[in-house]
């Protein structure tokens, strides 16, 4: 474990408390969430909107076999992108994503003390789940569970996965999802996401800012409409294709399913999409979600579930 | 009767909107389940927290009482050999209930005499009643959402961790056995997760008192009232600290109170340059993300919110600095999307409508706008203020305009008061940006009308059209189904006529709303409407024969319906109108058999008749002009001027006499009568009720 003694006047420091830097929340957590049995895996290297359409997550959730992982996703949601003038928004933010499958009995004290790996004292403040579900329909999925809200800031996502792919689930994972940036800057006390130190001397907006101005730009002005269009029609013939072949390639479907997703994104984004083609949109991208799911499935009962005998990963 | 019973549910974060419903359910349906085995509890309460559910039973007995049951067995026939010894049949019957052979009685069975077995029933204990009802009620609540976890074996609303049942005589001394979800009973609970993180054992409570003890030592405050009332003192306290009072929210002070297990609140103080930005902005910015209330100042918002937390202290000051620091960086978004709202005229705004879809067989929100403008316009005519209708057109075409913006894209809840404060800022003048703000004004029940003569016709031109264009794609709410919120629109509509009021036909108002969709769904919207009147009208008080005769005579100017109907209150009851009730029931019977006949008094000859001929023509005369003034109660005391002539002329003259021609003018007379009473209300529908 990392522990910076920094002395932010500013900040979180309790008696006991040191905030802490964005890169030592990610070390930490990967390291907590690592000692619980979680595989510390790496992102996915593609665009996607959330740590959930990473295989590791989409597909692993699917069927009986036990599985643990964490991992860091930078996540694009090009709507949100605001040329790197709103302190709160991002179109690109990173996400720490945990599945824990099945859900143990005891995982919302377990979240409450990987809050410790980020130097809060749970004793010391206001940790509360509140109702909020969550729902892909690009991805046929929905869970039930809660935002936690430490001392009224939103900081992480805990959700029950109860159907992926359009698949009811069984049995069900704990997905926990930290928003990075926001904890950092909770923690840190900094009223902009671009103040935030990466690590000590090096803010976040030096890392990042430009990416986020450029990103926006491209998004909203700059994309080119009808070749975003052409290439989700692609994608969308090619996944398919994959699943057609006789032993079905799923990890190339559900990369072309990502990548509808991701240009569906752009599209909206760029203001192309009126509200009756986005469902429509939306209803293809998840067809060819739902079919991998359906394929990725098949694959592993044909394997024989290997990760069953194993137990937990 | 000193059996005590506990019984406590707990798991993972109950959603708040889930527990009213969930307390109510668990109480009722235990009550009834008890009911039905003959058990009446000396006190049954429910109890919860946003962790728990909890019952509490005491009064009860050790078993439920001992029960006679006669069971029908063959008929005497078949039962008894002809010599009166029983025939094996007989003996079997016996046999097969367990009673002696001598103890078969005869009784009168559905198809003549039978034998019967009484048998006696012995009362079942009532841990085992109590275990058996738990275990169908628990698992049968009903919750908006339910989910699956770990194994996925189960449903409820959340994981459940433990189950607490104990029952005792006096004192809760024994596990009652059940296992729910999994989870086998035993007698320890949780505390709060902060305050007292370990089991707090509930073997031994005595009494509900002590067991409400037990739970607050461990940081837990089980009685949802208890916990209202602890905030609010809390909420005024602090207030009171920085000389202020808290702006009253009662949604959100009913949602804290189910949010926790410990009522705590916490004073945060706000940057004073935030109050920069428009109250409604600052307000719904701290309710939609944080769920804080806010204080005020003589009438203007303070610098201050209040911050609920489920722990009773803020030993380091973290949750009031951190519940601050939210506040500010969602204060900034905020400020930054106001901002940038700013920089783009409503005119713009309003111009992206043309892809924003109202209703995917309906087209865009600018022709939404656009057909609202009209209609608005129509109104405004027949309302005789066509002096307004710049202000209409303008106010309808950018109505819409702040669903474009950045702040609802936000804050949905904010849609409509953003236009107004966008359409001031713009410049417009008052009729315009305060149409604008109220024109989601009332929200069905909730809430006030508009102030303005602009805001009312817009809001009503508004929910019309969204009525009409639904209805002529025959989307018509029916039981629990109202995907588009209808029956809240036509209130909403309903009460600005009535409470604004609006002083234009409903009936008219519908004509014209469902113009542009070739008029169909029209009547059904009609008779929708008036069934919200008549909701609209009972919610204001009439008693509902009132109402019934009131909307069967008249609907679509709820106003006066409103006023007709609180003068015939006061005065249904009073012995003439239960005359009147019998007479005019005799009236529309006669009509509606035998037709309206022809107004011709010159050839009623008997005395009654012409009495009543002049009556009705004196009456006839006068009622205009009372109608007119809405004179309501003077205008049925009049009517009920008419209960004794008529009385005597049902008495003295028959209507079906041989002769045609006298027969048509009698039923010409009465069908006079009928119109004259059906200006006002159909008296005959009071009678049931008398």
């Amino acid at each position: 474990m990392f522990v910076v003694n920094s002395p932010f006047d500013a900040g979180l420091c309790g008696r006991r408390e040191v905030p802490l830097e964005l890169q030592t929340v990610i070390l930490n957590l990967l390291e907590f969430w690592g000692e619980r049995g979680c595989l510390v895996q790496q992102p996915y290297d593609m665009e996607v909107g959330a740590g959930t359409m990473h295989p590791e997550t989409f597909l692993r959730v699917l069927g009986p076999e036990p599985y643990r992982v964490a991992y860091v996703q930078p996540s694009r949601r090009p709507a949100d992108a605001r040329f790197g003038e709103n302190p709160f928004r991002l179109g690109k933010h990173l996400q720490l994503q945990v599945i824990l499958k099945p859900s143990p009995e005891e995982v919302q004290e377990l979240y409450l003390e990987s809050l410790k790996a980020l130097g809060i004292d749970p004793t010391m403040h206001d940790v509360r789940f509140e109702e909020d579900n969550w729902e892909s329909p690009t991805l046929g999925a929905w869970g039930v569970g809660w935002q936690v809200l430490l001392d009224g800031m939103e900081i992480t996502q805990f959700t029950y996965f109860q159907q992926a792919g359009g698949l009811d689930l069984k049995p069900i994972s704990a997905e926990i999802t930290y928003g990075l940036e926001r904890i950092a800057m909770f923690l840190q006390r900094k009223t902009s996401i671009y103040d935030v130190e990466w690590v000590a001397g090096v803010p976040y907006g030096a890392v990042r800012h430009r990416d986020e101005v450029e990103l926006s730009r491209y998004a909203f002005h700059v994309a080119d409409v009808a070749m975003l269009r052409r290439h989700f029609e692609d994608w969308e013939r090619e996944g398919f294709r994959c699943l057609e072949e006789e032993d079905p390639l799923v990890i190339p479907a559900l990369e072309a399913a990502l990548k509808m997703s991701h240009l569906f994104n752009l599209l909206e984004a760029r203001g192309a999409v009126s509200t009756t083609e986005r469902v429509a949109l939306i209803a293809r991208v998840r067809k060819l979600a739902v079919a991998t799911a359906k394929a990725y499935l098949a694959q592993r009962e044909r394997a024989g579930f290997p990760l069953l005998a194993a137990g937990a990963a | 009767m000193s059996g005590v019973f506990l019984f406590e549910l707990l798991c993972e974060e109950i959603p708040a909107n889930a527990l009213p419903g969930a307390r109510r359910q668990l109480a009722s349906r235990v009550r009834d389940k008890l009911a039905a085995e003959g058990v009446e509890p000396a006190r049954l309460d429910v109890f919860s927290t946003s962790r728990r559910l909890s019952l509490w039973v005491e009064g009860l007995p050790k078993a439920t009482p001992e029960r006679v049951e006669e069971v029908l067995g063959p008929p005497v026939s078949v039962a008894y050999a002809p010599d009166g010894s029983l025939t094996r049949a007989g003996e079997g019957f016996a046999r097969a209930q367990g009673v002696a052979l001598e103890a078969l009685e005869v009784v009168a069975g559905p198809k003549g005499k039978v034998v019967a077995a009484k048998k006696l029933i012995p009362g079942r204990a009532l841990p085992d009643l109590l275990s058996e009802i738990l275990l169908q009620v628990v698992p049968s609540l009903h919750f908006p959402k339910t989910m699956r976890w770990g194994e996925g074996n189960f449903t409820f609303v959340r994981p459940v961790h433990r189950v607490v049942a104990l029952w005792g005589q006096g004192q809760l001394a024994e596990i009652v056995r059940l296992s729910l979800f999994g989870v086998p009973s035993g007698s320890a609970t949780l505390g709060h997760r902060v305050v007292h993180p370990g089991e707090v054992d509930l073997f031994g409570v005595a009494n509900l008192e002590e067991y409400l003890r037990r739970l607050a030592t461990a940081g837990v405050v089980l009685d949802p009232q208890a916990r209202r009332e602890t905030l609010r003192r809390r909420a005024a306290a602090l207030a009171a600290e920085v000389g202020c009072t808290v702006r009253s929210d009662p949604t959100l002070e009913e949602e804290h109170v189910e949010l926790v297990e410990h009522p705590g609140l916490v004073r945060g103080e706000l940057d004073r340059t935030w109050l920069a930005l428009p109250e409604e902005v600052v307000i719904t910015t701290l309710r939609h993300h944080q769920k804080c209330l806010v204080l005020e100042k003589g009438g203007a918002l303070a610098p201050y919110f209040l911050a609920v937390c489920d722990r009773p202290d803020d030993p380091e000051g973290h949750v009031r600095r951190g519940n601050e620091w939210v506040a500010e960086a969602r204060l900034a978004d905020a400020h930054f999307f106001f901002q940038e709202d700013l920089k783009v005229p409503l005119t713009a705004m309003a111009e992206k409508l043309t892809t924003v879809a109202f209703h995917a067989k309906l087209g865009s929100y600018a022709e939404k706008a656009s057909r609202i403008e009209q209609l608005a316009v129509t109104m405004a005519e027949a309302l005789g203020v066509s002096e307004l209708e710049g202000f209409l057109r303008t106010a309808a075409r950018l109505a819409k305009a702040d669903l474009g913006s950045h702040m609802v894209g936000e804050f949905p809840e904010l849609q409509g008061v953003m236009g107004g404060i966008y359409a001031q800022k713009g410049g417009y003048p008052r009729e315009v940006f305060q149409a604008i703000a109220e024109q989601y004004l009332p929200a069905g029940q909730e809430g006030p009308v508009p102030t303005s003569v602009t805001g009312a016709i817009l809001g009503a031109a508004d929910r019309l059209d969204t009525l009409a264009a639904l209805f002529s794609l025959g989307e018509v709410p029916s039981g629990s189904k109202d995907p588009f919120a209808l029956r809240r629109h036509a209130l909403s509509v309903v009460r600005i006529g009535g409470e604004f009021p609006l002083n234009l036909p409903l009936a008219d108002a519908v004509r014209w709303a469902a113009q542009p969709f070739g008029g169909s769904g029209a009547p059904e919207l009609a008779s929708f409407l008036r069934e919200r009147e008549r909701f609209f009208l009972e919610w204001k008080g009439l008693p509902a024969p009132v109402a019934d005769a009131v909307l069967a005579a008249r609907w679509g100017l709820p106003a006066d319906e409103l006023a007709l109907g609180q003068a015939l209150a006061r005065l249904w009851q009073e012995p003439v109108f239960v005359q009147l009730a019998t007479a005019f029931k005799r009236v529309r019977n006669r009509v509606s058999k035998e037709g309206e006949g022809e107004w011709a008094p010159e050839r009623l000859g008997e005395e009654a008749e012409r009495r009543l001929a002049q009556e009705v023509q004196r009456v006839e005369r006068q009622l205009a002009e009372l109608v007119a003034e809405k004179a309501w109660e003077q205008a049925l005391a009049l009517l009920a001027s008419l209960a004794e002539p008529l009385d005597r002329f049902f008495t003295e003259v028959l209507v079906m006499c041989p002769d045609a021609a006298l027969r048509q003018a009698r039923l010409g007379l009465l069908a006079k009568v009928q119109g004259l009473f059906l200006q006002l209300a159909d008296v005959s529908r009071l009678q049931q009720a008398n």
